[in-house]
């Protein structure tokens, strides 16, 4: 078991681990190249509910017929007592809508802490299924919402209630039953903030993992939901599902805009993660050995993550490609590691020189896959506590060549240049959803959201170089109250002059900015697969799927569902 | 009503940004408040008293030294909330503080003086020990002082009401010590003072975290109200740019 010291020895210390630079790794290309890993909070995730035996039990199950009513799981963790509380309701097709502005779901649901009586039941459905227009109190620590699948959760419920299992086909065309729109958190609508969930429910007091759970729950619900709908409809004939088909649905999601303003606000918080998992590559490379048992894995694992690409759909043309990209690195990869491989290290460099940025870390993700004892421990220290301070007393000089040092990227955007500053970011009136506008829009500019961390860099070391030639001796302080509107922006950079990684290396500004990356970096420590963009702005993707499944708590567990595949079934194009 | 922290901070950003507060000085402002509140110290009653002035601060003078030396200074904040203009005042002390061991900063000028309070929090978290005092009203005459010591998480705060007749030539005054050798404590001679202790401090905000923050439905909306101010009206062109092609 490690500690928060001695990561901080192994990153810092005399003898540090061989970390990628922050120039390479916090570029906007490369994190939204990131794929799932082992240190993905799903994985985190289920590894603690199985290895910890957590007891979940639908202790109501009030569905009519056609699946609609109210559910209550009780969840018994190490830490506590919980309860899944979820609301079914009917919904037309024509009400159907994924986007945030939406006002009715198939499916409400709240994670709440202990037991919820009638009283409190009551309570909730009077607000859980308003979403943003209803309230909740502090019991509750995250909300959420789905949609139905439009194109599989009635054929499913019809091929088991007519005794047949669906076809894998559709599966991998579409790996889920239901969409989750929106999942709350921290403190909104009335919710616990973080600040207790994190200190007292020390079961959800991961990064997001309290999220992630309520997704888990809504992806066993869909399940157990299509069974419940199929054998009312057809009992003489209805037939469950295979555990190997339930176990490939995952839970679909559609992220859009709102991600990317979290990763630029939280930047302590995003540089924490990237840490841990460029420190859990720093460790495979500089500790792991390689034996023909590793390279036996390996070869199954380039293989699997090789079908697993080709079976991801979609139709976004740049992503087409990347998917080709990335089979034909594996390809590369695996001939490279059976000619000549040794080193890990070698191997990543070689990966540097020969495969794309999402192959490259499509490696990084099967390395870190293959040596659980060095990756494992990680995961609990993907929390950090949130502070930007400012050092009053750093010297203007110091504070000048801390720009130049870790904000060269920044100091080089040529912002006077055609396209550099042609986007803006925005809170729409409509539920304040962040959008991306043209400046053309002379009215919306002027309420622009201030996500330009790189251009505010620049702008305040062209000020601090003016200050500096009159006033060489100052303090940061002094500098300060001649300056007060660079105050968030100083505090920022001495703030993450502290972390190794740092701040997102991009000009969010730019005309041509992609802010799907910023979507996929984070969706990548989450845990998903199969991204499939719907625009520039907004992509779907899966959650768990390949995950065990709940009834399969207290099982053997090999924790081994990174990247799943179809399962094999006749006639299949994906067998 | 009852709200989160979240809410709370959410909301007082989007209203600091939309009254022309910026970057950085908006979440400071938001921190203030919400620091009282969830400390029990009544932030949001403070709110009150300054939401009616916080559009103005953006057509005054940002705030100037008017007078330095090594271990103190003296800056005109030009009637402005301390909102927007005790956290350079602290870090100034605390810069001064750090070099001299012990530093004075005179605020003239400022309102709304409470909010110095989680500033000097912040001194003591990065180990410097601060204290405050300042009188205010103008018929009544109260004075206040606040204190934490270097290293701890939480300040000491007293208030009591003075036979004073006036707060003398500034009415707005705030006087600042930090310093990284001494530690300071501060206590009013006054007998009858309010005197709240770290440690029930520290209790007040275990409830605020346990159970959120009650507000008044009609502050709420007025600080939500505000803050619409940096909202772009809805419109076919601004749905695409959230999922066009």
């Amino acid at each position: 078991m490690t500690t928060y010291a001695a990561i901080q020895a192994s990153m810092r210390g005399d003898n540090p681990m061989p970390l990628r630079p922050p120039g390479q790794v916090m570029s906007i290309e490369r994190l939204g190249a990131l794929h799932q890993s082992r240190l993905s909070f799903m994985r985190t995730l289920v590894r603690r509910i199985f290895r910890e035996r957590w007891n979940i039990e639908p202790t109501r199950f009030d569905l009519d017929s056609d699946g609609y009513g109210t559910v209550i799981y009780e969840i018994n963790a190490p830490h506590g007592l919980f309860s899944f509380v979820l609301f079914s309701d009917h919904l037309s097709n024509d009400e159907r809508n994924d986007r945030v502005i939406a006002t009715k779901w198939d499916l409400t649901m709240a994670l709440v802490e202990d037991k919820v009586d009638d009283e409190y039941l009551e309570k909730l459905r009077q607000n859980v299924p308003k979403q943003e227009a209803g309230r909740v109190d502090s019991r509750v620590f995250v909300l959420s919402r789905a949609n139905r699948s439009a194109r599989n959760f009635d054929y499913v419920v019809n091929q088991l209630a007519n005794g047949e299992q669906p076809s894998v086909d559709k599966i991998a065309e579409v790996g889920y039953l239901y969409r989750t729109t929106a999942v709350y958190g921290s403190g909104k609508l009335g919710m616990a903030d973080w600040e207790k969930v994190r200190s007292k429910h020390k079961d959800f007091s991961r990064p997001f993992s309290g999220e992630m759970f309520v997704c888990l729950m809504l992806r066993n619900f869909s399940l157990l939901q299509v069974e419940h709908i199929a054998r009312h409809k057809k009992p003489e004939t209805f037939s469950p599902m295979k555990p190997e088909l339930k176990r490939y649905f995952g839970i679909g999601n559609s992220t859009g805009l709102g991600m990317a303003p979290f990763l630029v606000n939280h930047p302590q918080l995003i540089n924490q993660w990237v840490e841990m998992r460029e420190l859990a590559l720093a460790r495979v490379r500089a500790l792991g050995s390689v034996d023909t048992n590793i390279k036996n894995k390996l070869n199954d694992l380039i293989d699997r993550c090789s079908l697993h690409t080709v079976q991801t759909i979609t139709e976004d043309q740049r992503q087409t490609q990347h998917n080709k990209d990335v089979v034909e690195d594996l390809a590369a990869i695996k001939m490279q590691a059976n000619t000549e491989f040794n080193s890990w290290n070698d191997l990543v460099l070689w990966s540097e020189q020969h495969c794309s940025i999402q192959g490259q870390e499509m490696l990084v993700s099967i390395m870190l896959e293959l040596y659980p004892e060095l990756v494992d421990e990680l995961e609990d220290f993907h929390g950090t506590d949130e502070h930007l301070d400012l050092d009053p007393l750093m010297p203007l000089q110091q504070l000048k060549s801390l720009i130049e040092d870790r904000y060269g990227w920044a100091i080089k955007i040529d912002f006077d240049a055609d396209g550099a500053r042609d986007t803006y970011w925005y809170r729409s009136e409509e539920k304040m959803e962040p959008r991306l506008g043209s400046i053309a829009d002379v009215e919306g500019k002027k309420k622009h959201m201030d996500l330009a961390v790189g251009f505010a860099v620049h702008r305040c070391y062209s000020l601090l170089c003016e200050y500096i030639t009159e006033h060489p001796e100052h303090t940061t302080a002094r500098f300060m109250v001649h300056q007060p509107k660079l105050r968030g922006t100083v505090r920022r950079i001495q703030t993450m002059s502290h972390c190794f990684y740092g701040d997102i290396q991009a000009n969010l500004l730019d005309q041509n900015i992609l802010p799907m990356h910023l979507l996929r970096c984070k969706l990548a420590f989450f845990g998903v697969s199969k991204f499939d963009p719907r625009s520039r702005l907004w992509v779907r993707n899966t959650m768990f799927q390949g995950a065990p499944l709940l009834e399969e708590i207290g099982q053997t567990f090999n924790d081994d569902w990174f990247m799943p595949l179809a399962p094999k079934q006749q006639g299949s194009q994906n067998s | 009503m009852n709200i989160s922290m979240n809410e709370l901070k959410a909301a007082l950003r989007r209203c600091f940004e939309a009254s022309g507060y910026f970057v950085g000085n908006y979440e400071d402002a938001a921190n203030m408040i919400m620091w009282l509140e969830k400390h029990g110290l009544k932030g949001l009653n403070e709110l009150e008293q300054a939401l009616p002035y916080i559009g103005a601060d953006r057509d005054k003078p940002l705030s100037k030294v008017i007078y330095e030396d090594a271990t103190s200074a003296t800056i005109d904040a030009h009637d402005r909330s301390s909102l927007n203009c005790i956290a350079a005042a602290v870090d100034l002390a605390q810069a001064k503080a750090l070099e001299n061991g012990i530093a004075t900063i005179t605020v003239h000028n400022c309102h709304n003086r409470m909010f110095i309070l989680k500033a000097l929090t912040d001194c003591g978290r990065r180990g410097i020990s601060a204290a405050a005092y300042w009188q205010n009203g103008s018929t009544k005459i109260t004075e206040h002082t606040a204190a934490i010591r270097s290293g701890q998480r939480y300040p000491s705060y007293s208030e009591a009401l003075t036979n004073l007749e006036t707060c003398g030539d500034d009415k707005q005054a705030l006087t600042i010590i930090c310093s990284s050798r001494v530690d300071l404590t501060s206590s009013l001679q006054n007998t009858k003072k309010d005197y709240i202790s770290p440690k029930r401090v520290a209790e007040n905000k275990q409830h605020s975290i346990e159970f959120g923050i009650e507000i008044d439905d009609k502050l709420w909306a007025e600080i939500n109200q505000l803050g619409t101010g940096i909202l772009v009206e809805n419109s076919e062109r601004s749905r695409l740019d959230a999922g066009g092609r």
